[in-house]
């Protein structure tokens, strides 16, 4: 089934079903701060993570050359974070990625919109993320490369709600 | 309302302290107090300050200290004017943005003793680090600091002269002491830095000439002049965000080029020591003059104050 996955498509990876799990969640409330881990954090429907740097927009400026709805919170896989460790010998911490939810047993990159629950919410998949040289700047790890094609996910929030450490993640298909 | 790219950490001033003649040192936080982005031992930060001026400062306090970054900064006169702006001009409660940290001391295990030298206000870097060490006691050190009367930041230094960690040289009593003795022989499994006035850290330089240079630190606040290549040629910039194309005189500095294309530059020290100007670039074979940039970032960034280029063309990431 795992070599299903890894050389099929996306309509095979969400038909064959899979249940993911929310390890950790993160949030700042400006750019280039550290992420801040949390138990739980609150989303809102088409806005973001309350307390969080895309929905407080109370700065004069953007995070990015292009600034775009769908990013209302940033999904990454922790088997990434294994897979680095692995293949390229860089130990990244959760916090280090800059995505709010970290979490496992999830095919992210197969997702790209679709819908799907991340607890009790309900998120609609824009676009991959990118590798940002940015993260290497703050890191001062070499992570740009070995995160092409697996940087993570950009996601709106249809139906907001808390979502917790643990949660489940399903295929809302 | 124009929306800008957001390009600094925004801090505001929580205290500005007196720390001796002529010596004020600046607590800069978050505006709700969370961390701000870490930093080495040793590291510094460009401030953005309300007149426009870009400049750069070491970081005093010890980096397990998250919520703060905490600089001194000697008033001079005849500077360039940003000691004059930060003395005369800010408050507490006014918003400074600052770069992320650069630079610093790596900890490495290797290293069992470390022997600092520094000349006046260049003691700043050294606090940072000798706190580290204090506080990690990962490896011994000895900080010689050589003035030429008044101790700076003494009551921050009390302590640590009062340990004998802390050997304070006054050449208004005792005259310029001998840099070579101090450093001494030195060995793989000791590292020395220096900062300080131009004249000192040129006499370290040599001093420690045949030392492994891993084993060798120089921090720097005052660029070295211009580099002019008298074979250099003209070649054309191309701006791959904005498609723009600008062409570099023989003997221009890229810096030049840009600013008078329109380009909007952060610089500070303008002689390829600070980084406030590091761009990435994607297409071309840069000439790299700068002195900070590691091998790995070269393949990535250039510094635009000093670098050259040996094609016709070369993309920036701008």
């Amino acid at each position: 089934m795992l070599d299903t996955v890894s050389a099929g498509s996306a309509h095979n990876a969400t038909q064959l079903g899979w249940t993911g799990v929310v390890r950790f969640l993160h949030f700042t409330p400006r750019a280039f701060l550290p992420m801040r881990a949390a138990e739980q954090i609150n989303l809102v429907a088409g806005r973001g993570i309350e307390g969080d740097r895309y929905m407080i927009g109370n700065e004069e400026g953007f995070y990015s050359h292009k600034p775009e709805e769908g990013r209302q919170v940033t999904l990454f896989e922790l088997e990434t974070l294994v897979a680095l460790k692995r293949d390229a010998g860089i130990e990244l911490r959760p916090e280090e990625h800059r995505r709010n939810v970290t979490v496992e047993g999830v095919p992210l990159n197969h997702l790209v919109g679709r819908r799907f629950w991340l607890g009790e919410t309900l998120l609609e998949a824009t676009r991959l993320s990118v590798p940002c040289r940015h993260i290497e700047e703050i890191t001062g790890k070499a992570i740009f490369d070995p995160l092409i094609n697996r940087s993570g996910l950009n996601c709106k929030i249809l139906q907001g709600g808390l979502v917790k450490v643990g949660d489940i993640v399903r295929n809302a298909a | 309302m124009k929306v800008r790219p957001i390009t600094t950490v925004k801090t505001v001033v929580a205290d500005i302290e007196e720390a001796g003649r002529g010596i004020k040192l600046f607590t800069l936080v978050d505006p709700d107090r969370w961390e701000l982005p870490p930093f080495k031992p040793g590291a510094h930060i460009d401030l953005h300050l309300p007149n426009g001026l870009v400049r750069t400062y070491s970081l005093c306090n010890e980096p397990a200290d998250n919520t703060r970054y905490v600089i001194a900064v000697k008033r001079e006169a005849e500077g360039r004017g940003g000691s004059r702006v930060l003395h005369d001009e800010v408050r507490p409660g006014d918003v400074i943005g600052v770069s992320l940290p650069r630079g610093g001391m790596t900890p490495d295990a290797r290293i069992a003793r470390y022997v600092f030298v520094a000349g006046g206000i260049g003691v700043t870097p050294f606090l940072s680090m000798a706190r580290h060490l204090e506080r990690t006691e990962q490896a011994g050190f000895t900080l010689h600091l050589i003035v030429r009367e008044e101790v700076p930041l003494a009551a921050h230094l009390g302590a640590l002269i009062e340990e004998g960690r802390v050997v304070v040289h006054r050449t208004s009593r005792t005259g310029r002491p001998d840099l070579a003795a101090l450093v001494g022989e030195g060995g793989s499994d000791t590292l020395v830095a220096c900062c300080g006035p131009e004249g000192m850290t040129d006499d370290f330089e040599r001093q420690t000439a045949a030392w492994p240079a891993a084993n060798v630190h120089v921090e720097r606040f005052v660029a070295p002049p211009p580099v002019i290549d008298p074979d250099a040629k003209p070649f054309t910039l191309l701006l791959a965000r904005s498609g723009m194309e600008i062409e570099v005189r023989a003997g221009q500095t890229m810096l030049a080029a840009l600013q008078e294309g329109g380009v909007d530059v952060a610089t500070s020290c303008c002689g390829g020591i600070c980084g406030a100007c590091k761009v990435g670039w994607i297409e071309g074979k840069p000439v790299h003059r700068d002195r900070i940039l590691s091998p790995y970032e070269r393949e990535r960034y250039l510094m635009v104050c000093v670098v050259g280029s040996d094609a016709d063309r070369l993309v920036l990431d701008l």
